[in-house]
């Protein structure tokens, strides 16, 4: 276990090296001009240049590259373009909240996958396995920023139950924080889960076609006890292994959702990052969420072993 | 209040400028209620806080509550006394001195003297302060403290703007011992204006608390404000229906008959002075000649583009880009609404151009305002024998690719003038030397305009000058004006006593109170 845990963390520091690089290079190759985005319509010639001086942006790529991963390592993400906000500071202020968004929005699709692919692989081509496919379908296939569009005009504009956006950290009042959580969470969920419950129902179809199984059924064990014993239990795995995946999208998915929910999370700094061609935002809010997502396959491999001690030396 | 004024220009320019407005300019004492925090929303981020940084729109209104001017602009446009309790100039129109009220303090507790504002002028005018309001200023050419409360303006020339000048947030005053000791305002803003700054997150809000040493006895009335800061048009429209939101100067025009037809919702939407323009490259072919930017000018149908672009929310202009609002308006009707087909082909035909010639006209594709003019525009183009085509790119390499090294044959621009000063919107569009500039045209007459028109003494005599430099513009169509838009603003009935202005500025908040 402890050999596992380190070699995938000394794993870590390769992936992030190459990360690194290939979006510092995406990032200065896209097209389009960092000062002028900043400076906007007003900007002189020499502005620009006073601009581009200013934050060395008229040296070589490969010394630029160098100075921001040096201060990078030592945690200075430097200051945004557009405003002089200090860039590393925001950025440990968001990580938490779109941690709490992606979270609870992959318990919602979940909580939906887990019941719905279990009965659809259970009853494998059956009638309500085609109406579960078509609901996965359905549920996958829906943009979640149009689904959370409907939502607020439902329960927050027509009902007025909830409020239609904003955030309140945990600490300063748990209800109001779960509340204008629960909204976005389940539009992302439900868009979630569309795939979720295609992976639980073929993981039970396995589950269902093995040797195990035949031979519980054969020794009269009742479906109830199949079900929660043997079925449940070996299709979780692969659920959760192929799942996390889907965790590391939600955490990349958010963009457009706390955008429209006033989340202040990664996403909405990604977006303004790219807009604006403010390279230390994106850089930055980019990184953060390579470094989650690498944190999460780390840790699905530690949940993986502990469910399945077979898979014993998969990291080292 | 005491005016100290000598007779002369100041007095005169006043006494036009309330003449124009027909309101008199003093900040009534009106009694209030006190307490409450208003939340107001806003679509973009600002751009930093500190005055001499030159930055955005949105960086003003927060610097606007945070700090203090010399002077301030009621809801008309009309200065008042700021922190300084009077001021006067000399009979040449070159001295100016304003006196401070005793007793500022800073937010940080520390006074607020006449070298103060020395050390804030200083800076701005600095060449490497980068400031982007530089035009104002240049004709300052030095800036003496005479006292701790007295401090003289020397200027190399009349200008007549010069108190609209002294409002503008970037003539805001900043504690000198505190920047000189490294304190960076950008970041957190430190001046003694009605509101504290308390903190700003990126793409959420902006928080402000009550300065309760602020100098106008008993106001603001709030304990303090919220900005947030929303920037889906749909997101802020559902915080202004749910509630959520108290206030919006930022109403998106698609959601303005939901909003203002909620109960408890009071609504203005009054024109503004952001105003749109079609900018011609006078480099590319046909272009440089006036007759073809006139036959251009007089195809669009202006009266579609406020339907079709602003839900009708905007002022077609019809002649120079100066608003009826303002006092500099000349009455020049140069345009129909619906546009003058005929005219147009007949000036195309003089100018020679061959039917079918191809043209092309390039916007930002996330500007929704542009996206849906722009096939109106092309339609036009096309019912006077033009070849038109729509070429689209987002906003940073529009501005890198397209504005910058002007590589466009029409482009529309818009921007919002924050001083309602005539001066603000002509030079800028027309001056050889502006940077806004890219249609690479105007002249050393249109320059000599300008110039005579904000130097000279009477407010009459700007009037003459401003009309003199519009109709210049409308015979060479340097750029070809289109429409101007609305300040769109909608709050709950529980704000009271708030005056929108139509710069879009918010100072006069300071007055209004929550019931």
């Amino acid at each position: 276990m402890l050999r596992l845990v380190l070699g995938r963390l000394a794993s870590f520091v390769p992936t992030l090296f190459v990360a690194s690089m290939v979006l510092f290079l995406a990032v200065n190759v896209v097209p389009g001009s960092a000062a002028r985005s900043a400076l906007g319509i007003h900007a002189t010639p020499q502005a620009l240049k006073r601009f581009e001086h200013q934050h060395g942006l008229d040296r070589p790529l490969a010394v630029q590259y160098v100075e921001w991963a040096g201060r990078a390592l030592r945690g200075d993400f430097g200051t945004s373009f557009q405003n002089a906000v200090a860039v590393g500071p925001d950025v440990r202020k968001r990580i938490p909240v779109t941690l709490q968004l992606a979270g609870m929005a992959f318990l919602v699709a979940v909580a939906i996958a887990i019941p719905l692919g279990l009965v659809a692989g259970f009853r494998h081509q059956s009638g309500t396995d085609g109406v579960v496919t078509t609901l996965a379908t359905l549920f996958g296939s829906t943009p979640n920023f149009w689904l959370a569009t409907l939502l607020i005009y439902l329960f927050s504009l027509r009902l007025g139950w909830l409020p239609t956006g904003g955030y309140t950290p945990f600490s300063e009042d748990p209800v109001a924080n779960l509340r204008g959580m629960l909204l976005p969470c389940i539009a992302l969920g439900v868009v979630s889960s569309g795939l979720l419950i295609r992976i639980m129902r073929t993981a039970v179809i396995e589950v269902m076609f093995s040797n195990f199984i035949e031979t519980a059924r054969s020794k009269g064990v009742s479906n109830f006890r199949l079900l929660t014993a043997h079925v449940v239990r070996n299709a979780l795995i692969p659920f959760f292994t192929v799942s996390a995946v889907e965790f590391g999208f939600l955490v990349g998915s958010v963009v457009i959702i706390e955008d429209v929910f006033r989340i202040p999370g990664i996403g909405s700094l990604v977006l303004v990052g790219i807009i604006n061609r403010d390279y230390p935002v994106l850089l930055a809010a980019a990184m953060s969420v390579t470094v989650i997502v690498l944190i999460v396959n780390l840790l699905v491999d530690l949940a993986a072993q502990v469910i399945d001690p077979r898979q014993v030396h998969t990291g080292s | 209040m005491q005016l100290t004024r000598r007779a002369g220009l100041g007095l005169a320019a006043a006494a036009a400028t309330a003449l124009a407005f027909g309101v008199p300019g003093v900040a009534t004492a009106q009694e209030g209620k006190a307490g409450g925090t208003l939340v107001a929303a806003f679509s973009a981020d600002p751009g930093g806080f500190d005055p001499a940084r030159g930055p955005s729109g949105m960086s003003h209104v927060v610097i606007e509550q945070v700090y203090s001017t010399l002077l301030n602009l009621d809801e008309n446009a009309k200065p008042y006394a700021g922190i300084a309790e009077s001021w006067s100039v000399a009979d040449d129109g070159l001295s100016w001195t304003f006196t401070l009220r005793p007793g500022l303090t800073f937010h940080d507790g520390e006074a607020l003297t006449a070298e103060d504002v020395v050390y804030s002028f200083e800076r701005i005018l600095d060449p490497d302060s980068g400031y982007a309001y530089r035009s104002q200023i240049e004709t300052i050419d030095e800036v003496v403290a005479l006292d701790d409360l007295n401090v003289q303006f020397n200027l190399n020339r009349v200008t007549g703007p010069f108190e609209i000048y002294m409002a503008f947030p970037g003539s805001s005053i900043v504690p000198k011992d505190l920047v000189e000791s490294g304190w960076d305002l950008n970041a957190q803003p430190v001046g003694s204006g009605p509101f504290r700054f308390v903190s700003y997150t990126p793409r959420d809000s902006i928080v402000f608390e009550r300065n309760d040493d602020y100098y106008e006895e008993g106001r603001p009335w709030f304990d303090g404000m919220v900005y947030r800061i929303i920037s889906d048009p749909t997101a802020l429209a559902n915080g202004m229906k749910s509630g959520e939101i108290h206030f919006s100067n930022e109403v998106p025009p698609k959601d303005w008959n939901a909003i203002t037809s909620q109960e408890n919702m009071v609504d203005a939407a009054i024109e503004g002075s952001r105003y749109f323009w079609m900018v011609p490259n006078h480099e590319r072919g046909e272009l440089g000649n006036p007759l073809v930017r006139r036959a251009i000018a007089h195809a669009l149908n202006r009266a579609a583009i406020v339907r079709g672009a602003f839900y009708g929310q905007a002022t077609p202009i019809l002649g120079g880009v100066i608003p009826q609002w303002n006092w500099g308006y000349a009455d020049l009707e140069e345009f129909s609404p619906q546009g003058d087909i005929e005219k147009a082909k007949a000036l195309l035909a003089e100018a020679g151009v061959a039917p079918g010639s191809p043209i092309s006209l390039m916007m930002v594709s996330s500007w929704p305002p542009m996206m849906s003019m722009a096939p109106i525009i092309q339609a036009n183009l096309s019912q006077i024998g033009f070849n038109a085509t729509i070429e689209t790119m987002e906003v940073p390499r529009y501005w890198d690719e397209v504005w910058g090294p002007s590589n466009f044959d029409l482009t529309v621009m818009y921007w919002l003038s924050p001083l309602a000063d005539p001066d603000d919107f002509v030079t800028n569009t027309y001056a050889t030397t502006s940077a806004v500039n890219v249609q690479k045209g105007g002249s050393q007459e249109m320059d000599d305009l300008m110039l005579a028109a904000k130097s000279a003494v009477t407010i009459e005599e700007r009037k003459d000058l401003y009309r003199q430099q519009q109709q210049l513009s409308l015979d060479t169509m340097d750029v070809v004006p289109l429409v101007n838009g609305w300040v769109l603003t909608a709050h709950t009935d529980r704000l009271k006593n708030f005056k929108p202005m139509r710069t879009g500025f918010l100072k006069t908040l300071k007055d209004a109170w929550l019931e």
